[in-house]
This record gives structure tokens, C-alpha cells and sequence, in this order.
């Protein structure tokens, strides 16, 4: 049986693609955005992340925590993450909510009843299940055993993915996939190697491989000032040669994730300029002139 | 599709703040419950008395007709308010004024009569724990004035005219029979009087107004010719007559309207369609008929909101929803008020362009607008015996109330708080407010060895307190007629007048309703007790009365255990759902197939108003982690911030009772976060979530869409937000009226919204 190592389940999602949804997020990615507002999603291996604003300094953890990690010290918590083997049973015991274990195993046979929980609302709305990370393609077995289960039970299908994944594991899963939501960083290489830590060559070969294919693909396209905010017209002209686009979306960077890296003791490269109004619209305005 | 702007002007500026200013002025200090007491102008002293002369007017009559059947002294002083209350047709108004509106006959009526019924359902009981229940904020009990919903359909097709030629008819017809009882002698000689009083009233109004020259008087004048005259003719014809009926009934005659028309839509359709084919009014003189109408009800300051319905079913399956429907919703939307409130009877067939302008509505900061689903009403009022048709036609009034057309009225309404049973299993049935046994020694707690004890316990205790207050309601109910008699409402319902009977002397179905208040904390409380103590065994039971006793103080981290419980109503956990389930319909079972003492039915209604507040603060700690004082869960919705799984969670969690059980309505409030709900594809979500709560079974549900970044600004910036309104439990406030505490809970309840 195929496990999976994910950080959450959104039920009532609605920025996943079409209606309704419930969104998996799986764990591990191969880019490192300097953006990235899902830091918890960048390794594979199970994490703790420790809001220290939340702690009320119970020693609850300190208690369960078979690694000596968590110590009250004269009524004041610390966590020593060089001692956390990740076991999560701190996070259980937390009074004040300031710990979260990111990196659950899981099977399809776990999962599929949740997913399954939301069935008439995605009947209703017309929406489904949409794979997410990370990158859940770095997963991309299990996620192909799982959307096989869910297209067999008749739900529509997303999987939301940065592309940066071999063509085999796209294969994997294409067969049962109703839509991609395909993110598009960077037209320039360097502009995304700058940005992303990778070449953009795998992801725009494998955008052209979907679209080659005739599945139906959802354009997202985040808008960093200063840093991918001139790939703008390029990616639209790219765009515009491709079949089965079914929807562009611009989504404004925004730095709501910088507690994320604080409690994942990861260091925080989320840019400080945000995107104005006029310069969505601007990006909206010129994707619209070039692809219509 | 409706247009949704008029290239046209609804109502002038100063028409409007005339109107705004015609109850009371709104550079005065205000308050809601006295709102009768206002006057926002004086009015012509030539066309009556002054408050104080009808009061000492009354004082008079009254002392004469002292020794009188109540039926007799009710008619007369209400002849004698509308023979000379003050009137005013004004320049700036389509509808009438009428001066003296403060229910000045209670004095003389409703509060010694009700005084009197009260001490003899209390004599009756013996040692009636009603009082006490009241005041630990274990249960209410009232009779209930305030949920009638008169015959539109005889009202529009008669008038006030014709209404009392149906009544003289039936009377000869009775009297011929020789087969006349001296109550219904009675009956038809006060009903009559009242309605020669109306007819009277507006006689005198329409000789007013043809005193008056402005631009609005000889529109008004034929208006009011035709009411004197028989049935209503045009839309406006209608409007007026409900309004006048309106402002009779609730303000002199003191039965409250709870819906304007049968469905206002319905109602006005007919009126509607000969204006425009026969080239009587244009659409654009009816929208701003109607704006004026809208208008009367938002300036009034009712603070629970004055209801009416659109939309529904007919019973040969076609919509109701006509272009009636999609024009008042377009006024209302452009006039940018929150009172009236607005309920949609919808179903899955209901025009989707219809839905989707209610709910773009909602997104757009409309919080005045709610759905009630018409599956769920049809099969909650036909296993009371009601048919498919009967069913499929009735009324929703008041804040999600059913009730069938013209042949159903409330004698009481009666609220009980889920909470504090469960408290007496603690307390061994003793009341922490007023220190008596309210409750029964259901054993030592701390000795209880599994949850089936606890449980067993907390069973027995609620059964205890609803039987105790049903003992005394079964007794106040039979004074109902005596305390006050509903004539003007009676003449309105053909069996009724057929019978020459009082509605609530039994001339119709005399229906009881029993609200439940606060069913999602008192199963997050069982829960805590479950988990917490024989699930994990963290706690014992005699800690934990230890902590309860003593608000949590010196047990913050057992509180906190018990808020970080995984068993809570509304994240659609199967076990709480299923204890949800059960008090649902431990309640309900009290009441299904019983007879109150009119022989008729009590209904169930999972439903709050303002209890979730006043009950709560007589509500000690609870084992949940809920502090002595707080607020419990309203209607059929979770404690605030217990739904962390999102609102398809929450949905399954209300869907997972069968809400037709409880027969008189049940509502699911949600707060929606706005980037949710945003641009097209929101209302699209939106119309993804009704659809299916409608179609799991659920009853009425809610809206509200907005955060808690906007009502912190409105806090610290209350002159910038003036017109903001919030949905308490059922209906709208202004949010500048909300005390710093109450809007600090609201803001607390927005922080909570999952994105």
C-alpha cells in the first residue's frame, strides 16, 4: 500500500480550481520560490513548526516529548530543534495551539473517505479534489493511485503543479486528471533561476506536452514586483500559442507566510514590496490584449 | 434579468428624510425596545387629540366599561383611539400618519389581564417553578401576541369594507340558524366595532386629505376613496391597505404583522399586472410606491426587523417567484436599508437568476436577507396534519417562522436554554442564580463511573424542566383569548368569521411554540465531559465541578483541554452530530403528537432570538470551557469558533438532524469571510453551498458576509460607519447600537471565519 507524506487537508476550498473543493496538500517541492507562501511544503520530511507568540508556557510538551526537545526552563518554554525527531506528539498535547506537525503519512484508503465527505457540494458547484502542495507530483504514484480512486467514483479532478517534475511522473497521472493548474513563474530562464533555485526549460516543455495533449490547463501566474513582474507580455505571448487554456489567473504576491518561516525556523526570503492595485490590473489588462 | 439600477428617482432626498423623521428624529437619542414612545413630528392638532388626552380619554372609558367582557373593552378602546388619534397625509408621503401609535390600551387590557392569567396558571400549577425558570435563564415562558400573519388574501380581495360585510353575512346567516351562542353574539358585535372604527379611521383620512393641495394628496385621497369605498384597486391601493392594517393592528390593537402579505410579491402580482395593463400606474410610479412602503418599516426602528417573503412554490409546482419578486429586490437594493428583512422561500426549482440576485446581494453587504427552504417547511407542517397544498402555500413570518395561511395562530412562545439541565447535573439540580432547586438530585456526580450516568442524568434533568413549564404554559394558554382578544386579526380569517369565533378561542389552530436555545454548547459541553473524563481520563467529574464552580479560575489549562476538545458540533464529527441529533429530538419529542390545552398543536423550533445573550449570562461555567455569563450557540449553529472545518463541515454537522422535526423553523447563521465569495465565481460558491444545504435537508440558513478587519474599523470609527448593520439572531441592528461588549463578541465571532 502507497503512503504519502502530506501537511493538510482544506475542506470548502475555493481558490483550487473550479467550485467546491477539498485540497490535499502533499509535502515536498523542487523549486525554492523566493515567495513561497507554503514554506512547511518545501521538504519531504515531517517538520514542527512552533508559534512562539501562542506559547502559554504549560510544559505539556515537555511532558510527552521523548527527545528532551521541549524543556520548561524557570517557566519558560524551549524547543530545541536540533533534538526533534518530528514525532508530532508535542503538537498533540499543546494547549495553546503554538505547535503543528507538518508531514502526516497517509494511504489513499485513509484519504478518500475524507475527500468523499464533500461529495454533494462539489455536485453542486461543480467542483471536486484538487492535488496541491509543495509540489504533490514529487509524490506523483500515489497521487496518480489516488485520482485514479476519485475519477472511478466519479469526482472531478485537479492537480496543482509548478511543472518542475519529470514527464514519466506527468504521465502517471494525466489519464485521470480533469484539469491542471499549472503555475508559469518565469519566461526567461534566468529570471526563473533567480526566482525558483531551477531552470524553467522541464516546466515549459511539459506545459506544451499538456496542452499537446488536450487537457484542459489553468494558467497561474504569481505577480512579484521586482522579481517576475517584467515576464509578464512574454509568458502572455507563450500562452497565447497554446490550445487548452482554460482560465489565466494573476495572483498577487502577497507576505502572509512570513509567521510560516519563523515557526519553521526557516529563513525568510519573502520580498517586502507588494503589488499594487494598478499593477494587477495592469498584468490583467496586458494578459487579456495578448492572449484574446 | 431585472435591471438592478433605475435611471430613475425612487424617492426624493427630502422625501426620504422626512420619512426617516416621521417615527422619530434621528438627531435624537434613541432607543429601539421604546420605539412606539416616539413621535418624529407633531401633527395637526385640528385632526385629533393629543397621547395624553387619548390616555386620560381612556382612563375614562375604561372606568365605565370596567364590569364588560374583555371582548367589549378592547373593541371600545380601540374605537375610541382611532375616533380620535391625530392623522396627517403629508407632502413628502405616500402613506398615511397616525399619531397615537404606543399600544396606550395596554394599560387598560394586556397588562392587567395578562397579570391576572399569569397568577392563575401559577395558582393553578402550584408551586409553578415558571418565575424562577425565568429568572435563572433555565426557561421562558409567554404568551405570545407577536407572530400573526393576517388573511392577506381576504384583505386584498375585500378591503376593510368588505371584511365586515362578510362578517354582518355570517352573522345573519348564524342568527337565522337560531343555533347563536352569546360569545359569538359577542364575538361579531366587538369585531364589527373594530372594523367600523378602521373604516371610520380611514374615512377621516381621506376627508383629510382632500384638505390638502401638495403634489402627493389627490394620488393619496383616491387611494384612500377606494379603501373606503371596498376592496383595493391598484398596487398602491394595497400597499396602503397594509400598511394601515399594519399600523393598526401592531401599534394600536397590539397584535404584531409578521409578514406583509403572502409573500409580498403574491400579493401585489395582481395588482400589479391590471395597473400595468390597464395603463393605471407605470412600473415607475410602482417602484416608488414601494420604495415609500420600504421606507415606513426601516424608519420605524423595530429593532427585531419587520419580515416580509418573497418567491416560493405554487402548489402545481410552478415558481411564485414573479416580476414582482426581482423589482422589490432591486428597490430594496437601492435603497440601502436592513429593515424590512427579507426571507426567500426557495427550493432547488427557484429561478437561478432570482437566487443569484439575493445572494449577490448578501455578498455586496446585504445582511437582511435569508433562505428558507420550502421542502423542509412542506414536510415539517404536513405531518401536523396540513395538506401538500396547505403546506406548500404557508407563510413564513416573524425571523424563519412557518405557519399555514389564515388557519394557524401562535398563543405562546417559550424558550428553553439546553445549557442549564445540564448545569443541575452538576449541582444536584440547584440553580446558581437564585441558590433554589430548580432542577432534581439526579445523584453525585463525582460518583458517576461512565458517560451513560452523565448523560442519563443530563436527560432527566432537561425532561424535568420541560414538563415543569409546560405544567404552567398548558395553564396561561387557556387565558389567552381573555388577555387578549384578536379581533381585527380574527375578522381577517374566513373560518373565523364563519364560525363567529376568536382565532385564539380556537376559531383556528392555536398553536404552541417551543424554542431551543443554545443546542450546539450544550453538545460541545456533554462532549468535553465524554472526552475528557472517560475518553482520555485527563479529568475527573469532581475536578471538574471543582473548575466550574469556581469560572475555570485555578483551572486554565483543564479549560484549555476542554476548548482543545476534538468532539465539538459543527466540524461534521460524527459523534457530536449524533448527540446534536439527540437532544434535537429529545426535545422535539416532548411536543410531537402532544395537544397543548386548546387541543392543538405544540411546535418545535430550533431557533434563539435573543437568548443565546440573556440566557447565557445566567449560565454558569460550563464543562465545554465556556466562562459563567457568556453567550451560548444561537438556532441550529455551533458555539462561536467551534467549526473549524470549514463551512461544508458545518453544513453536514446541521443537516446531519432532521430539521423538519423542528416544525416551526430552525436557522443556520454563517459568517462568510469575503475573499470567499468574490467576483463571479463567489456567487457561483455561494449558490454551490445553498443548493446544497437545501437539497442534505436543510432549513434556513444565513449569510453574512464580511471581516473582522472592517468591524474593528467600525469600532474605533463609528461615525464613518453609521449605516452598518449586523445580524444578531433573526434580525438586523445597527452596529453603532451595540454596546462595546456585544460588538466585541461580534468581532471575536468574524475572527473566526476560515478563509
Amino acid at each position: 500500500m502507497k503512503k504519502a507524506v502530506i501537511n493538510d487537508i482544506k475542506r470548502f476550498a475555493v481558490h483550487d480550481g473550479d467550485g467546491i473543493r477539498t485540497t490535499v496538500f502533499f509535502k515536498g517541492c523542487p523549486l525554492k520560490c523566493l515567495w513561497c507562501h507554503n514554506p512547511e511544503g518545501i521538504t519531504v520530511k515531517p517538520e514542527i513548526a512552533y508559534y512562539e507568540h501562542k506559547c502559554i508556557d504549560c510544559g505539556e510538551c515537555a511532558y510527552v516529548c521523548p527527545t528532551r526537545a521541549h524543556i520548561v526552563k524557570c517557566g519558560k518554554h524551549d524547543f530545541d530543534r536540533e533534538a526533534c525527531i518530528a514525532c508530532g506528539r508535542c503538537t498533540e498535547s499543546c494547549l495553546g495551539g503554538a505547535l503543528t506537525f507538518y508531514g502526516k503519512e497517509t494511504t489513499v484508503e485513509e484519504l478518500l473517505p475524507q475527500l468523499l465527505e464533500d461529495r454533494d457540494f462539489y455536485e453542486s458547484s461543480g467542483g471536486g479534489v484538487t492535488l496541491s502542495g509543495g509540489e504533490c507530483l514529487v509524490q506523483a504514484d500515489f497521487c496518480a493511485e489516488l485520482l485514479k480512486e476519485l475519477k472511478r467514483l466519479g469526482i472531478h479532478t485537479a492537480v496543482d503543479t509548478c511543472g518542475f517534475i519529470s514527464k514519466s511522473a506527468l504521465d502517471k497521472v494525466i489519464p485521470y486528471t480533469d484539469v491542471f493548474l499549472y503555475d508559469v513563474k518565469a519566461y526567461d530562464e534566468d529570471v526563473h533561476i533567480r526566482c525558483t533555485g531551477q531552470s524553467n526549460k522541464i516546466i515549459l516543455e511539459n506545459l506544451l506536452y499538456l496542452d499537446s495533449l488536450g487537457k484542459n490547463i489553468e494558467i497561474r501566474i504569481p505577480y512579484v514586483p521586482e522579481y517576475n513582474s517584467d515576464q509578464i507580455e512574454k509568458i502572455a505571448l507563450l500562452l497565447s500559442e497554446l490550445k487548452h487554456i482554460t482560465k489565466i489567473r494573476v495572483l498577487p504576491y502577497h507576505n502572509y507566510a512570513g509567521s510560516k518561516y519563523e515557526a519553521l525556523n526557516i529563513p525568510n526570503t519573502l520580498p517586502n514590496r507588494l503589488p499594487t492595485d494598478a499593477e494587477i490590473k495592469s498584468a490583467v489588462e496586458t494578459i487579456k490584449s495578448i492572449t484574446n | 434579468m431585472q435591471e438592478r439600477f433605475f435611471n430613475y428617482e425612487l424617492i426624493s432626498d427630502t422625501d426620504r428624510s422626512f420619512i426617516e423623521n416621521k417615527y422619530h428624529r434621528q438627531d435624537m437619542p434613541f432607543d429601539a425596545k421604546q420605539r412606539m414612545k416616539y413621535h418624529g413630528y407633531d401633527y395637526d392638532e385640528s385632526t385629533g387629540l393629543s397621547d395624553g388626552e387619548i390616555m386620560l380619554g381612556l382612563d375614562e372609558l375604561a372606568k365605565k366599561l370596567d364590569v364588560e367582557h374583555h371582548y367589549t373593552i378592547k373593541s371600545e378602546l380601540f374605537s375610541y383611539i382611532l375616533d380620535n388619534t391625530r392623522i396627517d397625509i403629508n407632502e413628502h408621503d405616500y402613506f398615511i400618519g397616525i399619531y397615537t401609535w404606543d399600544r396606550v390600551i395596554d394599560k387598560h387590557t394586556i397588562d392587567p389581564w395578562q397579570k391576572e392569567a399569569y397568577a392563575k396558571a401559577t395558582l393553578a400549577v402550584g408551586n409553578s417553578k415558571r418565575n424562577d425558570f425565568a429568572k435563572s435563564g433555565t426557561a421562558w415562558a409567554l404568551l405570545d401576541f407577536d407572530h400573526t400573519v393576517p388573511d392577506w388574501e381576504s384583505l386584498s380581495t375585500l378591503g376593510f369594507v368588505g371584511i365586515l360585510e362578510r362578517l354582518e353575512n355570517s352573522y345573519t346567516a348564524i342568527k337565522s340558524s337560531g343555533a347563536i351562542t352569546e360569545k359569538q353574539e359577542l364575538f361579531y358585535k366587538c369585531a364589527k366595532r373594530e372594523y367600523e372604527a378602521l373604516i371610520k379611521f380611514t374615512k377621516r383620512l381621506y376627508a383629510y386629505s382632500l384638505t390638502k393641495s401638495h403634489a402627493k394628496a389627490a394620488i393619496v385621497s383616491e387611494s384612500l376613496k377606494h379603501l373606503c369605498e371596498g376592496a383595493p384597486q391598484t398596487t398602491y391601493d394595497m400597499l396602503q391597505l397594509i400598511y394601515i392594517y399594519f399600523m393598526v393592528s401592531e401599534s394600536v390593537e397590539h397584535y404584531q404583522v409578521r409578514s406583509l402579505g403572502y409573500g409580498l410579491d403574491g400579493t401585489l402580482y395582481p395588482f400589479y399586472k391590471s395597473d400595468i395593463e390597464n395603463r393605471r400606474f407605470s412600473k415607475e410610479e410602482i417602484s416608488r410606491f414601494i420604495a415609500y412602503f420600504m421606507m415606513q418599516f426601516s424608519a420605524m426602528g423595530n429593532y427585531w426587523g419587520q419580515p416580509f417573503y418573497l418567491g416560493g412554490t405554487n402548489p402545481d409546482g410552478s415558481t411564485a417567484v414573479n416580476e414582482l419578486s426581482y423589482l422589490i429586490l432591486d428597490i430594496y437594493d437601492k435603497l440601502g436599508i436592513y429593515n424590512p428583512k427579507i426571507q426567500i422561500k426557495v427550493c432547488k426549482s427557484t429561478p437561478k437568476d432570482f437566487v443569484f440576485k439575493a445572494l449577490k446581494m448578501i455578498i455586496g453587504g446585504s445582511t437582511s436577507i435569508v433562505f428558507c427552504n420550502e421542502d423542509i417547511i412542506v414536510k415539517a407542517l404536513m405531518r401536523n396534519g396540513a395538506t401538500y397544498d396547505d403546506a406548500t402555500l404557508a407563510v413564513v413570518k416573524g425571523c424563519y417562522e412557518y405557519a399555514l395561511r389564515a388557519k394557524s395562530i401562535g398563543i405562546s412562545f417559550n424558550t428553553f436554554n439546553a445549557l442549564k439541565p445540564l448545569c443541575f447535573v452538576f449541582s444536584g439540580g440547584y440553580d446558581n442564580v437564585t441558590g433554589k432547586l430548580l432542577g432534581i438530585h439526579t445523584g453525585d456526580v463525582s460518583e458517576f463511573d461512565n458517560f451513560e450516568k452523565f448523560y442519563h442524568a443530563y436527560l432527566a434533568q432537561f425532561d424535568y424542566v420541560i414538563n415543569e413549564n409546560m405544567k404552567w404554559i398548558y395553564e396561561a394558554e387557556k387565558y389567552i383569548n381573555d388577555v387578549n382578544p384578536s379581533l381585527l386579526y380574527a375578522a381577517t380569517i374566513p373560518a373565523c368569521t364563519e364560525q363567529l369565533r376568536d382565532a385564539n378561542d380556537g376559531g383556528i389552530i392555536n398553536v404552541s411554540d417551543m424554542l431551543l436555545n443554545g443546542l450546539g454548547t450544550a453538545v460541545d459541553a456533554l462532549m468535553a465531559v465524554y472526552e475528557l473524563v472517560f475518553e482520555k481520563g485527563v479529568t475527573t467529574l469532581q475536578e471538574l465541578k471543582n473548575a466550574l464552580d469556581n469560572n475555570w479560575e485555578g483551572f486554565e489549562k483543564l479549560r484549555l483541554r476542554a476548548l482543545g476538545c476534538k468532539h465539538k458540533y459543527g466540524r461534521g464529527d460524527k459523534l457530536s452530530d449524533y448527540y446534536a441529533c439527540a437532544i434535537h429530538n429529545f426535545f422535539a419529542s416532548h411536543f410531537i403528537g402532544k395537544k397543548n390545552s386548546h387541543g392543538d398543536n405544540i411546535e418545535y423550533e430550533l431557533h434563539s432570538a435573543l437568548a443565546f445573550l440573556k440566557q447565557g449570562k445566567n449560565t454558569p461555567a460550563t464543562p465545554d470551557g465556556r466562562y459563567n455569563g457568556d453567550e451560548v450557540s444561537k438556532n441550529a449553529s455551533p458555539t462561536i469558533g467551534m467549526d473549524t472545518n470549514g463551512l461544508t463541515a458545518l453544513i453536514r454537522s446541521v443537516t446531519s438532524m432532521d430539521l423538519s422535526v423542528s416544525d416551526s423553523g430552525a436557522c443556520l447563521d454563517c459568517m462568510i469571510h469575503p475573499s470567499t465569495v468574490q467576483g463571479e465565481e463567489g456567487t457561483d460558491i455561494l449558490y454551490g453551498v445553498l443548493n446544497t444545504y437545501l437539497s442534505l435537508g436543510g432549513a434556513s440558513i444565513h449569510f453574512n458576509v464580511f471581516n473582522s478587519e472592517m468591524l474593528k474599523d467600525a469600532q474605533a470609527n463609528p461615525d464613518r460607519y453609521k449605516n452598518l448593520q449586523v445580524r444578531v439572531c433573526g434580525w438586523n441592528v445597527l452596529w453603532n447600537n451595540l454596546s462595546k461588549q456585544e460588538q466585541d463578541a461580534y468581532i471575536l465571532r468574524a475572527e473566526k471565519i476560515i478563509e
